[in-house]
């Protein structure tokens, strides 16, 4: 099961590679280029190290991204953009220009999540914690490692354990997060209880057995003292005609052994929201559809039909809204 | 009539991908219609069927049915029979009740022959299916061959309208040309498929008073002669009158509006009537959306979704249906979920995708 949950990442990280092979990803802004630029040569040195150090994944990922379909770019673009927005909207209150207020981000399950690159050389103050499975992190601390752009972006990792990132602003380190002794002691090592804090789980929890992510949520919500939990995951829709929970718990456990214990418990927005014990005034959550129709600019729309033949909306809208984006904060 | 611009659809032939991924990539050579080679020697009246070409397809019926693939050389015989069924058909194919109406299957291979067993067999039950046989499924190949079969061996017996994934460009981005490859080693079998396509009719006229086709209506089209008027025989075009028919979806909103999709218009209940009354109709039947209860009504019954594919891409949920006319134009729906795939592996089944 860990090894199955594990494999998650590099479907993950292919379809980013397709989003961004197809040109979906990254979101364009004027006045951007430049991130726009890194974002891209970023990840395709990731898949170019992914390569070296795993030519088993990489294969996977390559095989995946041939054969990505234009609902999956538009899931995969949605999903990254919504959560990158969350966070720019968490730093944005929370990073005062020219104050030496210090921010961090736990990105549990970080699996190739990229995303400390950019943000650490863009947000001065800011420290970021990444957490996965030993596995995980033993290869994405070896492309990291072996690739001079990650090293002039991230600077030289002192870490002197084999598996592993460290440098007095990113840690990379690996964590059994159905292990809530060991999730504390290393959120203590690793970071300061008082400082903001954003919490990021993008397609975790839904592997976690209720109690276990619980478990966690109460373990990290009660350690930090203000903080903003961001989460991406799927669930499985509460209409009784509504099957498309189901029919992904039996294809994802028949094809790949992946259980899914929470996606049919928390089967709505309104339930999922509720997993975070935080106050509702505080508590917001959208599905993927909504953030489509609301928050996607109508230019970025047109950009986005123009990229492939999207044939098929109601599909779309059967899949995006069965996932959803929670944002959770406490304080 | 107003029509919004849309923004120019790009090109969905597939563009290399980034480079650094794109070691092992197919070329998808573009040799260009026609290419396969499959209507170089067209007949000049319709395919005669005798008992050598009789047994010829029901040993491949036979064969398909098993959910089997044909030889790449049998694809090209069968290919070429169907030429010569299908370039004698017309734009707007007279259809006779009684006939069971079918929207798309996508290479649910398992789920057509579940449709046959509740529909009752053919040639026994008179079939019009409306497209989009092929792409998102595991099976186009074996899907397509077996109605492309069938409609050589029960010409008068089952219809086959071209949907718009029964074109080169969108079979490469959604599943149909992989597939070829996968299971010929090459695209020939892709470039025959897709050049006969080009024949297959476009709308069908049941009874002089249901009209069918995959998508919807297009502003450039009035009546039904002018439909009649089109060379059909070409790829399926960006814009225009044919795409239209293909691409199209009826709408809440009223008039004409741009299609999400990227091609087609929306279209409003006033242009449906107004349709239905030029050319003398009771009905609009049409395929091309996923509906959950394989069957929708829209335009307070001018215009009827039916989608044949139950579970659409395994993963979707839907119900599947069929629509039955019979000699009296009664109308009665029959709906079905997936077949249980028997003998599929499920170990060796692909997982449908998902955000993981």
């Amino acid at each position: 099961m860990d090894r199955a949950v594990q494999e998650t990442d590099y479907d993950a990280f292919s379809c980013k590679v397709s989003a961004i092979a197809k040109h979906y990803l990254p979101r364009q802004v004027s006045g951007k280029e430049k991130e726009e630029g890194e974002f891209v040569q970023l990840h395709m040195a990731y898949a170019q190290g992914l390569k070296s150090v795993s030519r088993r994944a990489y294969s996977k990922v390559d095989r995946a991204v041939q054969s990505a379909q234009p609902v999956m770019n538009y899931g995969t673009y949605l999903r990254s953009v919504a959560i990158d927005e969350a966070i720019a909207c968490f730093l944005k209150e929370h990073v005062k220009s020219g104050a030496e207020a210090p921010v961090q981000v736990v990105n549990l399950g970080c699996g190739s999540d990229l995303r400390m690159t950019q943000m650490l050389s863009q947000v001065p103050h800011l420290k970021w914690l990444d957490l996965d499975f030993k596995e995980s992190v033993a290869l994405k601390s070896r492309i990291l490692e072996n690739n001079p752009l990650f090293q002039r972006e991230l600077g030289p990792s002192e870490s002197v354990e084999t598996a592993g990132y460290l440098t007095n602003r990113y840690c990379l380190t690996s964590c059994d997060l159905n292990d809530i002794a060991q999730v504390a002691e290393i959120l203590k090592k690793f970071t300061t209880q008082d400082c903001p804090t954003l919490v990021l789980s993008e397609c975790v929890l839904c592997y976690m057995k209720s109690a276990e992510s619980k478990a966690l949520i109460n373990c990290i919500e009660s350690f930090y003292k203000m903080g903003t939990w961001i989460s991406y995951d799927p669930i499985g829709g509460d209409d009784s005609a509504d099957k498309f929970g189901k029919i992904m718990q039996t294809n994802l456990r028949e094809s790949r052994h992946l259980e899914m214990p929470t996606l049919m418990v928390y089967n709505s927005p309104e339930k999922y929201a509720q997993r975070f014990n935080t106050a509702p005034h505080s508590t917001s959550i959208v599905t993927m559809w909504q953030y489509y129709v609301q928050s996607v600019p109508d230019e970025e729309k047109m950009r986005l039909k123009t990229l492939q033949f999207l044939d098929e909306i109601e599909e779309l809208e059967i899949i995006l809204s069965h996932y959803i984006l929670a944002e959770a904060s406490w304080r | 009539m107003e029509i919004d611009s849309d923004v120019p659809m790009q090109d969905a032939t597939e563009e290399t991908l980034d480079p650094t991924l794109d070691e092992d990539a197919l070329s998808k050579a573009q040799e260009g219609p026609g290419s396969s080679g499959i209507a170089d020697h067209k007949a000049s009246k319709p395919l005669q069927l005798d008992s050598g070409n009789i047994g010829q397809l029901d040993q491949w019926i036979e064969h398909l049915g098993k959910c089997q693939v044909l030889s790449e050389d049998d694809v090209s015989r069968l290919c070429k029979m169907a030429v010569d069924v299908l370039q004698f058909e017309e734009n707007v194919q007279p259809v006779n009740v009684p006939v069971t109406i079918c929207g798309d299957v996508h290479g649910q291979f398992h789920d057509l022959i579940e449709l046959f067993k509740i529909g009752g067999p053919c040639p026994d039950t008179n079939y019009l299916f409306m497209g989009d046989y092929v792409d998102r499924g595991y099976y186009s190949v074996e899907t397509v061959s077996y109605l492309v079969a069938m409609k050589v061996r029960y010409p008068k017996r089952i219809t086959i309208l071209r949907g718009n994934h029964e074109s080169r460009q969108i079979t490469q981005v959604y599943g149909f040309y992989d597939e070829c490859l996968r299971k010929y080693g090459s695209a020939n079998v892709w470039k025959m498929f897709t050049d006969l396509f080009d024949y297959f009719p476009i709308t069908a006229l049941v009874d002089n008073k249901v009209f069918c086709l995959h998508g919807g209506l297009s502003p450039m089209i009035e009546t039904i002669d002018q439909v009649r008027e089109l060379n059909r025989i070409q790829e399926v075009p960006h814009e225009g009158p044919m795409c239209d028919l293909l691409w199209s979806d009826p709408d809440d909103r009223g008039g004409w509006g741009i299609s999400p999709r990227g091609a087609g218009f929306t279209f409003g209940q006033d242009i449906s009537e107004q349709f239905n009354h030029t050319n003398d109709l009771s009905l609009i039947a049409r395929a091309h959306q996923l509906v959950m209860e394989g069957y929708a009504w829209s335009h307070q019954q001018s215009v009827v979704t039916i989608f044949s594919a139950p579970n659409y891409c395994y993963r979707c949920g839907n119900q599947a249906a069929i629509m039955e006319m019979d000699e009296n134009h009664n109308r009665q729906f029959l709906q079905y979920d997936p077949s249980m795939r028997p003998g599929e592996p499920t170990v060796s089944r692909k997982t449908p995708d998902y955000f993981l």
